[in-house]
């Protein structure tokens, strides 16, 4: 071989151990790897790679077979599940699952599908609900039919609905919430507000009613920007993003003006619903009458990110009088503001002696497909979301159960909790559609753009129209 | 005949001769590790997308032909036009004024002093920090009630914008990211810089020039080749712009997948992004890349042609 030859070879092998050593992370592990795989989390995840760290699984039996669940929650929620994992590994020291939490949101599983495409997905991954259909045609989620036969019964029928998609079942149903108005009394008090307008047992208030509670709320700074608000019907989102800054999504405030979002029957979405279009017509009112740059400077100022730790919520800072959030407020006041006084109620109404409207949304365990780890990894999903982990989750984390044997469990709910419960049994559920979290994002764009003022509520929701129907029509319902 | 002949021997190829041939053959040899790359990583990625783009696929299953469905869909997208505008807004701002602070820095850079050294070094040092650091950091100092920018236009007298919370504010909040990294060009116009004979500024102060006619008639003409490159290339970069926007948004564009006020940070790549990776539309979002790939193509076109009256190339007058 000559000399350049040899140049040659060894610029090859050079490359060549480059490519080798990059995709050594993605593939299969070495036996060096396997072995390490068993030592506590902190040392399995150093050495460079790029996997975020397990949180669970550091006392692990050696041999245990490993199972890689993934999370986008994160504290208080995220303890809650770490919790029941524990309790998982130690029930179940044949198997050893590995809790990690990811970046990612309700609709967004970006980590989740270039893992895939990448080889190194989780065996476990925890959707929000009304997304499996859509997750599941596109091929992200795994079919669990067989190894969940006889288990529909034991869920509450809105939840199992949204595990399906073309009669088969790709996830198990987890937790669920309801929303409510809350409100912070002492800041109403000191506003020189009647609070006890609020109060649960006199029913729902009118949205007119709240507005002028939280406008005597409101205080300005010398320079007229805002600094208390007294409530944000809808949004902007963190950062002044469209969206909902809590929990006044577009969904809440379409079911409350007695809209439907989509006709399950024609495979037809219907965002430009009356009753879908007057709820933004309230949101295109209330930014106008409370003017939206202000409003957007004041989200900006008070939540910059959506990653803004409970603790600063501003709600809970004393900045936020008022907002439409969810039970799991619960465990966050007993964490963040024990010392606080605060109260919630239904979400207020158009008109007196209207039914107050709610939701409930929820996460849920699914299986990644070829998944090395089938078997094990059912078999803790059939824990995490059954009596056994949903028990925990309900206590800890303030959230409701999908299990309704639970729901009767009253050691599980205090009395302000169990309120919730009520609001549940009358809760409406975003529509299990192939294209729900599509839907959601196109929703939320209008939302956006209507509390800007920049579009009417009418226009805003027939782009929805225009851009998801298509995408319902190939995809299917 | 005479005149013929020069002709035919330029339009004819020479033949290699077998030294020739033997080091073209080593030479493809030599940079096959780079050429194998280029055509796996680069070439068969380009074909594979023009390809993809006429499927619908969600990167798990495989794709299914759908013919153009993707670019009619285009058309009617209106998140689609938002983003191409939002991206233009971008890119028409911060690639001139991204031509003109790489300039000043590198005339700064340049200057003849003992410490000049440490002041290269001060003016570089922001365009090794990441882009993901410095949006994260940005994010608060453009708080509009605690950040450091609206304290200091307060000083001033001057306004304090929303700026992350207002659209147009929000699209500058882009630009002005992107000047951090003007240090990095700065290098590029500085090495330019060096290379005019110092000959030429000699014979213009003897004709008696003052510092901005040499500027303008010596140093402005002679860097025009490296401010069509910064152009070309910060054009190519503007268009693909991602990283600020999406770190700003609160990487993903938080709960609900609103990318800032009224979508006003949803760049173009950002939306191909949430296409691809959020909404499991990769088929559609290779359209959308193939859209990219077009435009940026025409619009490196116009550049060189308009470049053609205004860039001065040395060579071509020795």
């Amino acid at each position: 071989m000559t000399r350049s030859a040899r140049r040659i070879l060894w610029v090859w092998l050079a490359v060549a151990a480059i490519v080798v050593n990059a995709c050594g992370g993605a593939a299969t592990p070495s036996p060096a790897q396997q072995a390490s795989a068993s030592a506590p989390a902190s040392a399995a995840a150093s050495g460079g790679s790029a996997q975020p760290s397990a949180i669970t699984g550091a006392s692990c039996a050696a041999g245990a077979k490993e199972v890689k669940f993934w999370t986008s929650h994160v504290p208080p929620d995220s303890d809650a599940l770490k919790h029941i994992v524990d309790a998982f590994n130690t029930a179940n020291p044949d198997t050893c699952v590995k809790m990690t939490i990811v970046p990612g949101s309700e609709t967004d599983i970006a980590k989740l599908l270039t893992a895939i495409r990448g080889g190194a997905a989780p065996d476990v991954y925890m959707a929000d609900r009304f997304t499996v259909p859509q997750r599941a045609a596109e091929g992200v989620l795994d079919d669990i039919t067989s190894a969940t036969q006889g288990l529909s019964s034991q869920y509450l029928d809105f939840a199992w609905a949204e595990t399906q998609f073309e009669g088969k079942t790709f996830a198990l149903p987890f937790d669920t919430d309801a929303r409510a108005l809350w409100y912070n009394k002492d800041l109403i008090t000191a506003a020189g507000q009647d609070v006890s307008a609020l109060d649960m047992t006199k029913g729902p208030a009118t949205i007119d009613t709240v507005v002028k509670i939280a406008d005597a709320v409101s205080k300005k700074d010398s320079s007229g920007n805002y600094d208390v608000l007294g409530w944000i019907p809808g949004g902007p989102g963190a950062g002044g993003a469209a969206g909902a800054f809590d929990q006044g999504w577009h969904y809440t405030w379409g079911f409350t003006f007695g809209g439907t979002f989509a006709d399950l029957t024609a495979c037809k979405v219907t965002p430009t619903n009356p009753g879908v279009v007057a709820g933004f017509q309230f949101l295109y009112d209330w930014a106008k009458n409370h003017d939206p740059a202000a409003v957007s400077r004041w989200v900006a100022s008070n939540r910059p990110v959506a990653t803004q730790p409970a603790q600063q919520f501003p709600f809970w800072t004393g900045k936020l009088a008022m907002t439409i959030s969810g039970d799991w407020r619960i465990a966050e006041q007993a964490k963040y503001a024990a010392n606080g006084h605060y109260d919630f109620t239904f979400i207020p109404v158009a008109k007196q002696g209207d039914q107050s409207a709610t939701w409930a949304g929820g996460w849920s365990m699914a299986l990644i497909p070829n998944s090395p780890s089938r078997d094990q990894a059912i078999k803790f999903m059939k824990y995490i979301a059954g009596p056994d982990g949903q028990r925990v989750y309900t206590k800890e984390s303030t959230h409701l159960p999908t299990i309704k044997d639970l729901l009767t469990d009253t050691s599980l709910y205090d009395p302000q909790h169990a309120k919730f419960l009520d609001l549940l049994k009358v809760a409406k559920n975003r529509p299990p559609l192939s294209v729900g979290a599509a839907y959601w994002d196109a929703l939320t764009t209008a939302q956006g753009s209507v509390e800007a003022n920049t579009m009417q509520p009418m226009d805003a929701l027939n782009q929805v129209q225009t851009s998801i129907q298509p995408q319902l029509t190939t995809a299917g319902c | 005949m005479a005149a013929a002949a020069p002709a035919l021997t330029r339009s004819r190829r020479p033949r290699l001769g077998a030294l020739e041939r033997r080091n073209l053959r080593w030479g493809l040899l030599f940079i096959s590790p780079w050429l194998f790359g280029f055509l796996a990583l680069s070439v068969f990625p380009i074909l594979y997308t023009f390809f993809l783009s006429f499927t619908r696929y969600s990167g798990i299953r495989p794709p299914v032909i759908i013919g153009l469905t993707n670019y009619e869909r285009i058309a009617t997208d209106p998140l689609f036009w938002k983003s191409a505008y939002n991206t233009l807004f971008y890119t028409a701002l911060a690639v001139p004024i991204g031509v003109l602070m790489a300039m000043i820095l590198a005339v700064a850079m340049n200057q003849k002093l003992r410490e000049v050294g440490i002041y290269r070094a001060i003016l570089y040092l922001p365009s090794i920090l990441p882009v993901f650091a410095i949006s994260l950091i940005f994010i608060y100092l453009l708080n509009p009630a605690y950040g450091m920018v609206n304290a200091l236009l307060g000083l001033a007298g001057l306004p304090s914008p929303n700026w992350l919370g207002d659209p147009t504010y929000a699209r500058i909040s882009l630009v002005l990211i992107a000047q951090l990294g003007a240090g990095q060009w700065a290098l590029v116009f500085l090495a330019g810089l060096r290379g005019i004979p110092i000959e030429l500024y000699e014979s213009a102060e003897i004709d008696g020039a003052g510092a901005w006619t040499k500027f303008r008639r010596i140093t402005l003409p002679l860097m025009t080749p490296v401010i069509l490159y910064d152009i070309i290339i910060g054009l190519s970069l503007g268009l693909q712009v991602f990283t600020s926007a999406f770190i700003l948004t609160g990487g993903g564009g938080g709960r609900g997948g609103g990318a800032g006020p009224d979508n006003a940070l949803l760049t173009y790549v950002y939306y191909l992004y949430k296409q691809a990776f959020q909404f499991g539309q990769m088929g559609y979002a290779a359209a959308l890349s193939v859209v990219l790939f077009v435009v940026s193509l025409v619009l490196a076109g116009a550049v060189f042609r308009w470049a053609r009256g205004w860039v001065f190339y040395e060579a071509e007058d020795a």
